[in-house]
């Protein structure tokens, strides 16, 4: 089992998290004018990385995306911030 | 030649009941689960109106003595249930009358009283009940009392040291109530 921490609900189980997106990709405007191939990258590329990664997550169970900075070799995670400022 | 019998989706039909796919519905009247340890009981007719918004705002018009409960809290008497940072449910001792739809101070409500089901467990066990349930960890304080209850999502928190209540989508209610019926204690 692993704990992810949702930054509204702090540490709950990895079950209750989806993985979202990678974190940084700016949707490619104006979408008139974009190609095949930039929106395919878009939509299906990912980097990938093996260690250090920045990605958005949600905890399913209250709705909340986040981000979420960790390891993909040893599974640690470095934190998660909120994607907006709302009350704590 | 044998005559080769075709069997019809009508005839299939006739043949099946998908009544015996699905787990047993408990007769909510009267059903009880009692351990020497704890109990669990279904509650009917507490109001249950989902607030989106602003909710200190909702609370001040809905039910200003409300008080918020995240996971594994306690909340005597009327509740605002935390879902996340702008939602919760608010849980009354009976229906609110409150119209469905934005309100101009900044909140929504949506009647829901019958959306969720409600199962109280009690007794000095309910605790290590729920802990079967979930790896959360119910001490440390988590604003939201969402969380996968036996694998669903619920709402769980207190209103008493030893009394927990269970929100659970309708639909998920047998399958959790049959899921209790298995704890032993």
């Amino acid at each position: 089992m692993q704990l992810f921490s949702c930054p509204f609900c702090g540490p709950r189980d990895e079950t209750e998290f989806h993985f979202a997106a990678e974190a940084g990709k700016t949707r490619p405007e104006p979408a008139g004018e974009v190609s095949p191939e930039a929106w395919s990258g878009y939509l299906y590329a990912k980097s990938n990385p093996g260690g250090p990664s920045r990605e958005i997550w949600q905890h399913v169970t209250c709705g909340e995306f986040f981000l979420m900075e960790r390891d993909t070799l040893t599974h640690e995670v470095a934190g998660s911030k909120a994607l907006r400022g709302q009350r704590p | 030649m044998a005559e080769k019998t075709v069997r019809t989706g009508w005839d299939l039909k006739r043949g099946h009941d998908a009544a015996t796919k699905w787990t047993p519905t408990p007769d909510w009247r009267s059903a009880a689960i009692v351990r020497s340890s704890w109990s669990a009981r279904p509650l009917h007719g507490l109001g249950q109106t989902l607030l989106s918004g602003d909710l200190d705002a909702a609370r001040a018009a809905l039910a200003p003595n409300a008080s918020e409960a995240g996971l594994w809290q306690v909340a005597e008497g009327d509740a605002l249930v935390r879902i996340a940072r702008d939602r919760a449910l608010l849980v009354t001792a009976r229906p609110l009358s409150a119209p469905a739809g934005w309100s101009p101070s900044g909140w929504a409500t949506s009647a829901a009283d019958d959306a969720w089901a409600v199962i109280e467990l009690a007794g000095e066990s309910a605790r290590a009940v729920c802990a079967q349930a979930t790896s959360a960890d119910l001490e440390a304080g988590s604003p939201s009392a969402a969380l996968l209850f036996a694998g669903v999502t619920c709402l769980l928190y207190r209103t008493a040291p030893e009394t927990a209540r269970i929100h659970v989508e309708r639909g998920f209610a047998p399958y959790l109530w049959r899921w209790l019926e298995t704890v032993e204690g």
